[in-house]
């Protein structure tokens, strides 16, 4: 099953299941939505819960987040990411604190799900992956899925939680294929992955680094060095009790992400460990993330932007040989 | 009939023919992203186009701009190697289709998000009043930015603080793939004039109606303030080349209108099919010599590349 398939699976089942849940977006009813996560939608529970909108994103995201202080259970799709600054009062000053200002009398269960990612020429303004911006925010949960199995899961716990959830889906995994069970068991926030164990290096991932990640490791191995790559499913909340567990084991940890060079969710992850793994650490902790300018559109550019399992390599090697740089 | 018009009919099929030169090289494999076609505007582009005066005015426009871009004045062959992630495109190859800038030709920028171009043009129409030189800014969006907040407001702020500012929605009746009349409540014209905007509409197919609109609308920016002008173009291929398919290439009503009254209007058949040769033959040159150059290198990243500190590699 591919992760548009488990996408598609979880919102039908949970559609069929919860009436209060309804979806809202551009292009997501007739069309199915523009990577086909809501196919299907529209024949099945008819137009009245799968809401076409017109191209305006401060509306749509607002009204969704006042359905869901008034009892709906939306799932918003936000078509790119970087669609968020047309819309940002919304998530920032609406969706994020309206729990808070109501002191939790008011529930808030709204997903808003959106993409990420670079890899497919679509330039500086489709491309962005804007997780640890979100994560940053007081009262949004974040939510990266890098398997088909983990997608469904973590989006059903989405919609069960009475929280706004920013669900960022990976352009390039959508076609990725993996086993997952027909009932789409629920993934529980804040419980990280690990994707593969090991004993020298702990790289934390997300997303479709995990893919990187994960071949770096093997080429790591046929080299004699044993990495842990671990993903943390969820940004936020953050399951820092296992990264700290692989540490402890490890002594080392490189963390891969695509999102922000500067105060992002690289940077929030080796300060934590960093504080309660000290006296553990053999090597300081290291990121990898793409450099600090938008996103290219060449080709050969934008390969370069993103990071490869090349760059993770040749930072682990200089992690192992002891060297801080 | 003068041979400016003989021209706009020209730079019409180069339009046409420089898109679809595009086309074959998206489907060779050659550009980096999806590319949303022109096809359909182009009337009304190289009508824009005539009408702006790039040493005063500048134009933005929206996610499906080559033609306006051309229309413009932007160097066809700089357009193109943007477009295909060469060296030497406007940006070198950082941008990409959807963010084509040629300021020098008056086209300011074209924009990755829905109507966020029309608010840049109310700064250059603030600009061009500020420096009292009877420069205009004009915003080019479709039918579905007409109903994003951004554009809104500006509507108002432009008759708040009377800016030489020319809105021109282009109508082709969908917005990506939602139909307008599904996601678009009243009359265009009418929401315009509610701002007290003054506001016309045009059909791009009557090639000779659709430029004394254009060019009154621009006249009237310029000496009187804030004006509004829905052209009706039609989008011959989908939202994005290789989605789905209209007209296509073959048929563009607005083009082939524009022939069709060009011959009864006296002007000679041959006259026409020598223009749209010289079209062709001048679009698939650029295309070709933006193909042959090389890719562009990640050394035009190295400039904008700030060490934060701690960064891997």
């Amino acid at each position: 099953m591919t992760l548009t398939q488990a996408l598609n699976g979880a919102l039908h089942q949970v559609m069929e299941e919860d009436e209060q849940v309804i979806c809202i977006g551009e292009d997501i009813a007739a069309n199915g939505g523009v990577f086909q996560v809501t196919q299907g939608l529209e024949g099945q529970f008819g137009a009245a819960r799968v809401i076409d909108t017109p191209i305006s994103e401060t509306a749509f995201i607002g009204m969704a987040v006042g359905a869901a202080m008034t009892g709906l259970k939306p799932v918003v799709e936000l078509m790119f990411c970087d669609f968020a600054g047309v819309c940002f009062d919304q998530i920032l000053n609406q969706a994020a604190k309206a729990r808070f200002l109501s002191n939790g009398r008011v529930k808030l269960p709204l997903v808003i799900r959106t993409t990420m990612g670079a890899g497919d020429g679509s330039g500086a303004m489709h491309s962005q992956s804007l997780h640890g911006l979100f994560a940053s925010i007081p009262g949004l949960t974040v939510v990266c899925p890098s398997t088909p199995a983990d997608a469904a899961g973590l989006l059903k716990a989405a919609i069960q939680i009475d929280d706004p959830v920013i669900f960022m889906e990976n352009k390039q995994l959508y076609g990725v294929e993996g086993l997952v069970d027909e009932q789409l068991p629920l993934v529980p926030f804040g419980t990280a992955r690990s994707a593969r164990s090991g004993s020298d290096i702990t790289i934390v991932a997300v997303s479709a680094m995990i893919q990187t990640a994960l071949a770096a490791a093997q080429a790591l191995a046929d080299e004699g060095v044993s990495a842990e790559v671990i993903d943390p499913r969820t940004i936020k909340p953050l399951d820092i009790g296992t990264i700290n567990n692989s540490v402890k084991k490890t002594g080392r940890l490189l963390v891969l992400d695509e999102g922000a060079a500067y105060g992002g969710f690289a940077d929030a992850v080796i300060a934590a460990v960093s504080g309660d793994m000290f006296g553990r650490l053999k090597a300081a902790p290291r990121k990898l993330t793409p450099p600090d300018t938008p996103v290219p559109y060449a080709v050969m550019a934008e390969k370069f932007w993103l990071p490869n399992a090349q760059d993770v390599i040749k930072i682990v090697k200089t992690m192992m040989k002891g060297v801080a740089q | 009939m003068n041979t400016v018009v003989l021209e706009h009919y020209q730079r019409c099929w180069f339009i046409r023919c420089f898109e679809r030169a595009i086309a074959k090289q998206a489907s060779a494999g050659n550009v980096p992203g999806l590319v949303h076609l022109s096809t359909g505007s182009e009337v009304a582009d190289v009508l824009l186009g005539h009408w702006v005066d790039a040493e005063r005015d500048h134009v933005t426009g929206s996610h499906r701009s080559h033609g306006l871009a051309l229309a413009c004045g932007a160097n066809p062959i700089a357009v193109a190697k943007e477009i295909l992630g060469r060296e030497g495109g406007l940006s070198d190859g950082l941008a990409g289709t959807q963010h084509l800038l040629a300021p020098e030709a008056g086209f300011l920028t074209s924009n990755g998000i829905v109507g966020a171009q029309v608010p840049l043009a109310a700064g250059a129409a603030l600009s061009a009043k500020a420096a009292a030189i009877d420069g205009t800014g004009v915003a080019v969006f479709g039918d579905g930015a007409a109903n994003q907040g951004a554009v809104l407001e500006t509507m108002n702020l432009a008759v708040a603080l009377k800016l030489p500012l020319l809105f021109v929605l282009y109508n082709n009746g969908m917005a990506q793939t939602t139909a307008a009349t599904d996601a678009t409540a009243g009359n265009f014209c009418d929401r315009a004039r509610s701002f007290d905007l003054a506001a016309w509409s045009a059909d791009s197919a009557s090639y000779d109606a659709c430029s004394n609109a254009v060019q009154k609308a621009v006249a009237h920016t310029r000496t009187e303030g804030p004006a509004f002008l829905e052209i009706t173009v039609t989008r011959d291929h989908g939202h994005y080349y290789g989605e789905e398919r209209n007209g296509g290439f073959e048929h563009s009503q607005a083009i082939d209108e524009f022939g069709e009254w060009l011959v009864a209007s006296g002007v000679p058949e041959k006259s026409l099919s020598a223009a749209r040769q010289t079209a062709k033959n001048d679009a698939e040159a650029a295309i070709a010599e933006a193909a042959s150059a090389p890719l562009a290198s990640p050394e035009i990243l190295k400039p904008w590349i700030q060490s934060t500190g701690g960064a891997g590699g």
